[in-house]
C-alpha cells in the first residue's frame, strides 16, 4: 500500500499536535528534575490540579481493591478535561495516580522484610508489588464498552456472591470512574462546540461528543469510536498503574476501518489524523503484522500501513513494533524501515522464531506463541489471557560474580573451577531468593494494589472474582532477568586469558587490583579490559558468556517458587538501567570501576570490537542471537547504524536481511536507531538544540533532549562502539 | 599460506552487491595522495602509535627504547604492540591462515545468504599477495560465498585472471598517464591495459572512480569517456570523504585533504555513466 496523500489541512493538524507535545514534554522534564528517562509518556502537566486521597484509617499508604478503586473513581471524575483542538480525540491523562498523587503500595505488613538482606546482597529487583506488566485484550472492551463492563462485573458480583466484595467493589467503582471521566469530556466537548466560531473546529467537537455519547451508551461503533475508547483506555491505564500495553493494534480495529470506509464516512487521510490524535495522547506499545493462530494468514493489511505512517507523520516517541517471521511479506518490513532512515527512528521489530520456539519450550503450543504480541518495552505476552510481569524483576550476575570471586580468593588456590562454582552457588542462592520472593508476591499483591484497570480486559478476573495475578488469568508465569551478562562474562574471561594462560597476573594480583579499584594500576585495568571481548568472534568471552547463560536458564528454569510451585521464566534484559544497576556494584575485572554501569542486557559492552576486527552491526547481532535465553522472553539487540554506512541504495535492503538473519539465528527483538555519529553527539553535547530527536532508547522512545546525561550517554556510547 | 590483513569490515553495504565483509590486505603499490589507508601501504609496516590513547606507562620503553625516541626507527617487529594494553602502540597488520580467515568471514554466511552479499578483498592492493587471494577465492567460493575483488589493477593480468572471483571492483582514479602518475605515483597503462583484457575475457567488473575535486575531478568525464568505449556497462563515481583523515598521524605523515564535491555535483556526473 502507497502511503496515504495527506492535504495541508490534515498535516497542519498533525504538526500542531507535534508541537504541543514537544511542549509538554519541556514541562514534563522541568517538572521531574530536568530529565524523564522512562517511556515518554503523554500525559499533561495539569499545574493546578489536586488530588485529596482518602487513606484507610491508621496508614499513610493506600492499598486493597475498595479503598483504591473509590479513590480512582473520585480521582477520574476529578480529572481535568482536555482537548487538544487538532485532535480527533478527547482526553488526556495527568500523571500516574501510584507516583505523582497518592502513595500507594504494600501495606507495612505486607513487605518481605525477611528477604531484604538477600536483595541487598546480591542487587536484586524482587518484583514483589510489582504491577501493570501484562497485556490486555481490548476486544473484551469492544465488544461490551465501558457500560457493558460495568454490567459485567455486577451480574458476575451477584452471581460469584464472594464473602469479602472489595475485589468486585473496587472493579465496579474503577468503571464508574471511567464512565464519569467520559462524561465530563462530553459535556466539555458539547460546550466547545457551541462556543467554536471556527466551522471545522465545531464539527470536530461535535463529532468527539458523539463518540463520547456512544462510548456512555454501549460498545463502540465506528473507527472513530474505537479510537476514542483506546485514548480513554490509555488514559485510565496509565493513571493505574502505568499501565503500557495494547495489542495487535491492527487486527484490532481492522474491521472497524473496513467497514467505514465501505460505508463512506472515513478516508485513509482522516484515520491516519485518528491514530496521529491516538499517539499525541499516548505512547502504549502495541504490534503490527504477523500471523494468526493457525499460520494460515498474514496479519498486515492496509490499516497496518495506516497506523505507521501516522506515527511517522507525528514524528514524536512512538512504541509501534512490527512483527517478522520466517516468510513474512517484507513490505511493512521495508516501510518501515524506510522511515527510519528517514527520520532516524521509528517502530522496532518483534521476532517470532525465537518468541514462538521460547514459548512452546514452555509447554504452551504454537497457536498461543503466534498470539504473544508487543505490549511492553522488549516483552510480549499473550494479550488478556497471561500473566508474565516480565521487565520487572532482575538479577544482577554482576553482585552474584563479586562473591564469587570473594569467595574463591578467600578459599585460596584459587583457579577457574572454583571461581565457576562460586559463582554457580551464589546464583542460585539468589535464584531461590527470586523464587521465594515471587511466592510472596502471589500471596499479598492482590489485596494490596490489584489490576484494577487491566482486569477488565482479562479473560476471567471478573468471571472468578479474582485478581490477574491470582489466577485472573489462565496463564502465570513469572519472569526474572538476568542482567550484566557481558560483564561477568568478560571477567572470567581477562582472568582465563591474562590470569591463567598468559600469567601476566597472579590471581593474587588480579584480586588486589580489582579490590583497590585499579588505584594507580591503569596498565593493569586495561590489560584486562583490553582482551577480545564477547562479541568479538574469537573473543574467550563468548564460550563464557554461553555458559553463563545456560546456567542461569537451568537454574530458573530447575527453581519454581517454594510454596505454590509456580513457574519462573528466565530472560536477559537489563531495560535501560545499565547506570543504576552499576552504581553499587564492585569493580569487576573485566576493567570496570566500581560505580560504572554494568552491561546491557545480553548484549556487548560497546568498544567490544578490536584488533583487525572492526564493529559492524552483525556482529554485535550475532552475539546478541547466539546468547538468547530461549524460553520466549525478548533479549533484544540495540543497533544503533550511522547512517553513513546504509545510506546507499541497498541500505533498506541489507537492513531487511539483517532482520530477517536475526529472526532465522533466534534473536527475538530488534530496537533500531539510524543517525550519524556526528548528530548524536551533537546532541549529547548540546541537546536543547535538537528537539526533535527522537530515539529509541531501548524497547521505549524517546525524545532525545528529555534523557538524563547518563542515559544519553549509553546511547552515544553505541554509537562509538 | 599466510596472509597480511589489517582489517576486517563486515556488513558493509557500499563494496559490491548485498551485505558484505570487506577484508583488507596490507601492502599497496600506488601512493594515491588521498588514501583514506595510509596504514595499508608498506608490507612490513612500522608500529602505528595512537597519540590520544597513550597513558605515558613507559612500558613500550622496557622493550624498544628507539620506538620511544626515534619512531622512524621503527622495525614493525611489533614487541611494543604487545605490551602496550591502553591500546596506543599497533601492529597495523595480522598474519592469517586461508582457513583462520575463513572462518572470520563465514560468520556473516547467514547474512550474504539474506542479502545476496558475499566478501569483498581489497586493501590496500590484494592484488599483491596473489597465491594467498587464489586460496582465499577459491575456499569462499567452494563453501558457497560470492567473492569480488577491489583493485587497481597494477599487476600483472595472469595474477587478476587467475584469482578469478565472481566480480572485480576495478578502480581507475585518472584518464592520461601524467595525471596518473602525478596522483598515485603509476602512470596507470597497465592498469588501463588491463581493464581491456579484463572485459574481453570477459570477467565481470564493475568499474569505480573516485572523485575528488582538486585532484582528478576534471578528468573524470574523459574517464567515463574512455570506459563506455571500452564496453564497460557497470561505472560507480565514488565521492571523495574524509573519514580516514585523521589516520596519516598515526604514521607521522602528513594528512592531504581535498574538498567533499557536493551532491549535485556528483549527480551531475552520475548522469553521466551507464545505469
Amino acid at each position: 500500500m502507497k502511503p496515504v496523500v495527506l492535504s495541508q489541512d490534515i498535516t497542519g493538524r498533525i504538526a500542531a499536535l507535534r508541537e504541543t507535545k514537544k511542549n509538554e514534554n519541556n514541562k514534563k522534564v522541568a517538572q521531574f528534575g530536568g530529565a524523564y528517562n522512562t517511556d515518554d509518556h503523554g500525559f499533561i502537566c495539569f499545574d493546578d490540579f489536586k488530588f485529596t486521597p482518602a487513606y484507610p484509617e491508621g496508614y499513610e499508604i493506600m492499598f486493597g481493591p475498595r479503598c483504591i478503586g473509590e479513590n480512582l473513581k473520585r480521582f477520574f471524575a476529578e480529572m481535568p478535561v482536555y482537548i487538544h483542538p487538532q485532535s480527533a480525540l478527547a482526553g488526556a491523562w495527568a500523571g500516574f495516580f501510584n507516583r505523582d498523587f497518592v502513595n500507594i503500595g504494600l501495606r507495612p505488613e505486607d513487605e518481605p522484610k525477611h528477604l531484604y538482606a538477600t536483595h541487598e546482597k546480591y542487587g536484586l529487583n524482587p518484583g514483589i508489588g510489582g504491577m501493570n506488566h501484562l497485556g490486555p485484550d481490548m476486544e473484551i472492551g469492544f465488544r461490551l464498552g465501558y457500560p457493558g463492563l460495568l454490567e459485567k462485573i455486577r451480574h458476575y458480583r451477584k452471581k460469584n456472591a464472594p464473602a469479602g466484595a472489595d475485589f468486585y467493589a473496587g472493579e465496579e467503582a474503577t468503571v464508574e470512574g471511567i464512565l464519569a471521566y467520559i462524561e465530563n469530556h462530553f459535556h466539555y466537548a458539547q460546550k466547545m462546540a457551541a462556543e467554536a466560531t471556527d466551522p471545522w473546529e465545531r464539527e470536530n467537537y461535535t463529532n468527539i461528543a458523539q463518540s463520547l455519547k456512544n462510548l456512555l451508551e454501549g460498545p463502540p461503533k465506528t473507527f472513530r469510536d474505537v479510537c476514542q475508547f483506546l485514548a480513554v483506555f490509555q488514559s485510565a491505564d496509565r493513571t493505574y498503574f502505568g499501565g503500557g500495553g495494547l495489542q495487535q493494534l491492527d487486527e484490532l480495529i481492522r474491521l472497524y476501518y473496513e467497514a467505514d470506509v465501505a460505508a463512506g464516512i472515513l478516508t485513509d487521510e482522516e484515520a491516519v489524523w485518528m491514530l496521529a490524535s491516538l499517539f499525541y495522547n499516548d505512547t502504549h506499545y502495541s504490534q503490527l503484522g504477523g500471523q494468526s493462530p493457525d499460520g494460515t494468514r498474514e496479519l498486515t493489511t492496509p490499516i497496518s500501513f495506516i497506523i505507521l505512517q501516522a506515527a511517522h507523520e507525528l514524528a514524536i516517541p512512538h512504541n509501534l513494533a512490527v512483527r517478522v517471521f520466517e516468510g513474512s511479506d517484507d513490505k511493512l518490513l521495508r516501510r518501515a524501515l524506510e522511515y527510519i532512515v528517514e527520520k532516524g527512528t521509528g517502530p522496532c521489530f518483534s521476532l517470532s522464531k525465537g518468541i514462538e520456539e521460547g514459548y512452546m519450550k514452555q509447554g504452551h503450543p504454537i497457536e498461543l506463541a503466534r498470539m504473544r504480541a508487543n505490549v511492553g518495552c522488549n516483552w510480549v505476552a499473550l494479550p488478556g489471557i497471561e500473566y508474565p510481569l516480565q521487565d520487572v524483576t532482575r538479577l544482577n550476575m554482576g553482585f552474584v560474580f563479586h562473591h564469587a570471586l570473594e569467595d574463591t580468593m578467600a578459599g585460596g588456590d584459587p583457579d577457574l573451577d572454583k571461581l565457576w562454582a562460586n559463582f554457580s552457588k551464589h546464583l542460585l542462592e539468589a535464584v531461590k531468593c527470586i523464587a521465594e520472593g515471587y511466592d510472596w508476591h502471589y500471596e499479598v499483591v492482590s489485596r494490596n494494589t490489584p489490576e484494577l484497570v487491566l482486569n477488565l480486559f482479562c479473560h476471567g478476573p471478573i468471571e472468578r472474582g479474582v485478581n490477574c495475578a491470582n489466577g485472573g488469568v489462565d496463564i502465570l508465569n513469572l519472569n526474572v532477568d538476568g542482567t550484566a551478562l557481558a560483564t561477568v562474562a568478560d571477567s572470567f574471561a581477562a582472568i582465563e586469558q591474562r590470569v591463567v594462560i598468559e600469567k601476566k597476573l597472579t590471581w593474587e594480583e588480579m584480586h588486589k587490583t580489582v579490590r583497590n579499584n585499579f588505584k594507580d594500576a591503569e596498565p593493569i585495568r586495561l590489560m584486562l579490559k583490553n582482551i577480545p571481548r564477547f562479541g568479538h568472534p574469537e573473543s574467550l568471552a563468548l564460550p563464557w558468556a554461553l555458559r553463563i547463560r545456560d546456567e542461569f536458564v537451568r537454574q530458573v528454569n530447575e527453581t519454581p517458587t517454594p510454596k505454590y510451585n509456580i513457574r519462573v521464566v528466565p530472560g536477559l534484559f537489563s531495560h535501560g538501567e545499565i547506570y543504576g544497576y552499576g552504581k553499587n556494584l564492585p569493580a569487576t575485572p573485566n576493567g570496570r570501576f566500581d560505580g560504572d554501569p554494568i552491561s546491557h542486557s545480553n548484549e556487548p559492552d560497546p568498544g567490544f570490537a578490536s584488533g583487525v576486527v572492526s564493529f559492524s552491526p552483525s556482529l554485535k547481532a550475532t552475539a546478541v542471537a547466539q546468547a538468547q535465553p530461549g524460553m520466549g522472553n525478548s533479549a533484544p539487540l540495540h543497533l544503533d547504524v550511522d547512517t553513513n554506512m546504509i545510506k546507499g541504495a541497498g541500505g533498506v535492503d541489507a537492513l531487511i536481511a539483517l532482520v530477517h538473519t536475526h529472526n532465522q539465528m533466534g534473536g527475538t527483538r530488534i530496537n533500531l536507531n539510524c543517525v550519524t555519529a556526528e548528530q548524536i553527539l551533537a546532541a549529547h553535547e548540546n541537546p536543547d538544540a535538537y528537539p526533535d530527536l527522537v530515539i529509541r532508547v531501548t524497547g521505549y522512545s524517546a525524545f532525545f533532549s528529555s534523557l538524563s546525561k547518563d542515559y544519553r550517554q549509553q546511547v552515544v556510547d553505541r554509537y562509538l562502539r | 599460506m599466510i596472509g597480511k590483513i589489517y582489517n576486517i569490515q563486515s556488513f558493509s553495504t557500499s563494496d559490491g552487491p548485498g551485505i558484505r565483509t570487506v577484508v583488507f590486505f596490507q601492502g599497496c603499490n600506488l601512493r594515491c595522495l588521498w588514501c583514506h589507508n595510509p596504514e595499508s601501504w608498506a608490507m612490513h609496516p612500522p608500529v602505528s602509535f595512537i597519540k590520544e590513547s597513550c597513558i605515558g606507562c613507559g612500558a613500550c620503553a622496557n622493550v624498544c627504547n628507539p620506538r620511544v625516541t626515534d619512531s622512524t626507527a621503527c622495525t614493525g617487529c611489533g614487541r611494543c604492540a604487545e605490551i602496550c594494553f591502553a591500546g596506543a602502540l599497533a601492529r597495523p597488520c595480522r598474519e592469517l591462515g586461508v582457513d583462520a580467515l575463513f572462518t572470520l568471514i563465514a560468520t556473516d554466511k547467514p547474512y550474504f545468504d539474506n542479502g545476496g552479499g558475499g566478501v569483498t578483498f581489497s586493501g590496500g592492493e590484494c592484488m599483491l599477495q596473489p597465491d594467498f587471494l587464489s586460496a582465499m577465492v577459491e575456499k569462499c567460493k567452494a563453501n558457497g560465498i560470492h567473492t569480488a575483488i577491489d583493485t587497481a589493477g597494477h599487476v600483472p593480468y595472469e595474477w587478476l585472471a587467475r584469482a578469478n572471483p565472481d566480480l572485480f571492483l576495478y578502480d581507475i582514479k585518472a584518464a592520461s598517464p601524467d595525471t596518473h602518475k602525478a596522483l598515485t605515483g603509476v602512470d596507470g597503462l597497465l592498469i588501463w591495459e588491463n581493464l581491456a583484457r579484463l572485459v574481453e575475457a570477459p570477467f565481470p567488473v564493475h568499474v569505480r572512480i573516485p572523485c575528488i575535486p582538486g585532484a582528478n575531478w576534471e578528468e573524470i568525464p574523459a574517464i567515463i569517456k574512455r570506459l563506455k568505449k571500452l564496453g564497460v556497462t557497470k561505472i560507480e563515481p565514488l565521492p571523495y570523504h574524509r573519514l580516514g583523515e585523521g589516520k596519516a598521524a598515526w604514521f607521522n605523515q602528513e594528512a592531504r585533504v581535498y574538498e567533499v564535491p557536493s551532491e549535485s555535483e556528483m549527480q551531475k556526473i552520475m548522469n553521466e555513466v551507464p545505469l
